[in-house]
């Protein structure tokens, strides 16, 4: 399959390291608006093309799939753009500035018999799909709660708050916290199904650009309930998950490696905590070591990425369906959208 | 005559500005929107424009009634895709811009660091190996930067015939920034000294600064590139001891063969960490090499050219390192990476 990219940025180096290493891919082009951007990526990932114009690349190249990886307000006008040029899509999250952008999106792909798949990696990390093996095999129960939490410094002067040029994610309405919102969603809609209701409270607790730093929210679900959570302050960077099923629990932190369950024991009750403890710790131990070493080598923790675009490249040269689906990415935007913040009257100044 | 300096609030362009000035010449300083100006003591005649190279739009009014552009901006923190945008891609905006306008002379703020110091031999000068594609991608995203900065610069220069002088410093030292990558490891306060009788290629910012503007004002630098030391350079060994002294730091240093470590880094970089590329800088050969290559260094070109002799000699810079502050209170800037400075 011949595939093309528009915007060199920083995540476009991970698909572009990805699609050197998936048999039957070829990556034909590369778009970016600054040419030495292009070029450079052209020359480091061995593509035969760049382009500046993505109109023109589209042109020229005729993809298969087009990858969409430039600031999240581009991606709607880009991928109906690749869509109308016949390929199929994978957009980077959040896949549109709005809902109703999406739903013409979904729609026109649907229309033209193509795909548009966003990226909600790290479900496809190894934590989750573990736990989500383990639910498949019957061995984890039925999940009764998931809680999602990422603390992330994103305060600091060269991210998303930077006063000399802002983020084009500020632009988003929650602001920077907007960005990581099909993360939260995405995992929720994995464990326990399309929302129902969600109550959310997004606040500000140090002063800066952004309009919030701090978002929770309580789902209730079709098979379950969810907490979602993301913190500009809590320390540590740390991406937490928790699964619980009726049979086991599970902690995962998609940063690392680590993840660890609790389950039943065939041991007298009273010692269950002891050699669940001493499990645990040989588990973190292992992760630790793991985590080290996958700094040095490979995609570290955008592994799930990689296996995400294996999979959907797979499904596409067979025809088969794809990890993520057009109804998943509905799924998903529609929680994402009940969580958005209303208005100002959510806001909430938390003293420091 | 009048320059505009990009970074002008930056370690290096606080200095270009006063060296300009003494010489004479106006200045336009571009600083970003957010930067306070008002620490850095320069006078009323310093005509401030505000931009960000990444994202401003509008950046050819910046070049209204200049003669010569002095492109020291880049960006020397974050990832390398961030230092790559703000260096690259913000020199591409502001050239695009410059096309715009009369202004047709140009004095470029290279590095030493586009120099492959794997392929150098003895000497390092202007005459050496330059990093080529794909090769330049294992060097890191600062080397990465400056290489297409250089680049691109010289693809303009070429497309609207300027007048271009490339300067490359070496490291660039001087109060606040006096720690250099060519000291070896710094292990808590403790130091491993890789090569303990290498040379530096090194220059005071002030000495550095010296010649931009010396450049900017002397035709016989157009179509030059000129490497900026200020000699020689002292050895690692005394260069460590004088920063300590200079600070007060306390600690160890454990001197090392430089071929020793050179050995033990090549044969881990290819077992143990079978040639990962996230490997960190001291433990990828090439930049252990761009680092710590025991060469030697001088300025004869750029002696010859424009007849630069430094105007401060080593125990000057040493005392306007370390000794009492008399200048102006220097703001640091606005995108110090806070780590060694780089070449």
């Amino acid at each position: 399959m011949k595939a093309a990219l528009i915007g060199a940025g920083q995540i476009a180096r991970q698909h572009l390291a990805c699609l050197n290493t998936l048999p039957g891919v070829r990556l034909a082009a590369i778009c970016d608006l600054s040419p030495a951007t292009a070029e450079a990526a052209a020359e480091r990932f061995a593509i035969p093309a760049w382009f500046t114009d993505h109109r023109a690349m589209l042109e020229t190249i005729r993809p298969d799939v087009v990858h969409v990886t430039t600031p999240p307000t581009s991606h709607f006008r880009l991928a109906m753009d690749a869509l109308e040029a016949g390929a199929h899509v994978i957009v980077e999250k959040p896949a549109t500035s709005t809902f109703e952008e999406l739903e013409i999106l979904v729609r026109r792909a649907k229309d033209a018999g193509r795909h548009v798949v966003e990226d909600y990696n790290y479900i496809f990390n190894h934590g989750p799909q573990e736990i989500l093996r383990r639910i498949e095999t019957g061995e984890f129960g039925a999940v009764t709660h998931v809680d999602v939490l990422i603390c992330l410094d994103i305060l600091g002067p060269d991210g998303f708050a930077d006063p000399n040029s802002p983020h084009p994610a500020l632009n988003l309405a929650g602001g920077a916290i907007a960005d990581f919102l099909p993360h939260l969603a995405s995992l929720s809609h994995a464990f326990v199904g399309p929302h129902r209701s969600a109550q959310t409270v997004w606040s500000k607790r140090k002063p800066s650009l952004l309009p919030f730093d701090e978002f929770r929210s309580v789902v209730e679900a079709e098979r379950g309930t969810a907490t979602l959570g993301f913190s500009a302050s809590a320390q540590p960077d740390a991406f937490w998950l928790r699964v619980y099923g009726e049979r086991m629990q599970a902690t995962a932190n998609l940063f690392e490696t680590r993840l660890t369950f609790d389950g039943p024991r065939n041991v007298p009750k009273p010692l269950r905590p002891f050699f669940s403890g001493l499990e645990e710790g040989r588990d973190i131990r292992r992760a630790a070591l793991s985590t080290l070493l996958r700094k040095f080598k490979g995609p570290g923790a955008y592994e799930g990425l990689w296996e995400c675009l294996a999979r959907t490249y797979q499904g596409l040269s067979a025809g088969a369906s794809l990890p993520i689906t057009g109804d998943d990415v509905l799924a998903v935007n529609r929680m994402v959208e009940a969580m958005k913040p209303r208005g100002t009257t959510e806001m909430r100044e938390l003293r420091a | 005559m009048k320059a505009l300096v990009t970074g002008a609030n930056g370690f290096l362009g606080r200095h270009v500005v006063n060296a300009l000035l003494a010489r004479g010449i106006e200045v336009r300083a571009m600083v970003r929107p957010a930067t306070r100006v008002d620490a850095l003591g320069w006078p009323a005649s310093v005509d401030i424009v505000r931009a960000d190279l990444r994202s401003s739009r509008d950046l050819v009014g910046a070049f209204a009634g200049v003669d010569v552009l002095i492109h020291l901006a880049a960006v020397v923190s974050g990832g390398e895709d961030a230092q790559f945008a703000g260096t690259v891609a913000g020199t591409e905006r502001l050239l695009e811009a410059m096309s715009g306008s009369a202004c047709r002379r140009l004095v470029l703020c290279s590095s030493f660091s586009v120099y492959d110091y794997t392929a150098a031999r003895g000497v390092l000068d202007e005459t050496s190996p330059l990093q080529q594609t794909p090769d330049v991608y294992t060097r890191g995203g600062y080397t990465v930067a400056k290489w297409w900065q250089e680049r691109v610069t010289r693809r303009y220069v070429e497309q609207h015939g300027w007048d271009l002088t490339v300067l490359r410093p070496g490291f660039i030292w001087g109060r606040g920034n006096s720690y250099l990558a060519a000291l070896g490891q710094q292990i808590g306060r403790h130091h491993v000294v890789i090569g303990p009788l290498t040379r530096v290629p090194m220059t005071h910012v002030e000495n550095c600064a010296d010649v931009f503007a010396l450049a900017a004002a002397d035709s016989r630098a157009i179509g030059q590139t000129l490497n900026i030391v200020d000699g020689p350079g002292e050895c690692v060994w005394t260069y460590l001891s004088d920063y300590m002294r200079g600070t007060g730091a306390r600690g160890w240093r454990l001197p090392i063969p430089h071929w020793l470590a050179s050995t033990v880094v090549r044969l881990a970089f290819v077992t143990v960490f079978r040639r990962a590329t996230k490997v960190p800088a001291i433990l990828t050969p090439k930049k252990f090499d761009a680092m710590l290559k025991p060469l030697r260094f001088d300025n004869r070109k750029l002696r010859d050219t424009l007849g630069w002799t430094p105007p401060l000699d080593y125990q000057q810079c040493l005392a306007r390192t370390y000794g009492p502050v008399t200048a102006p209170t220097e703001a640091p800037a606005s995108w110090s990476s806070g780590t060694a400075a780089s070449i």
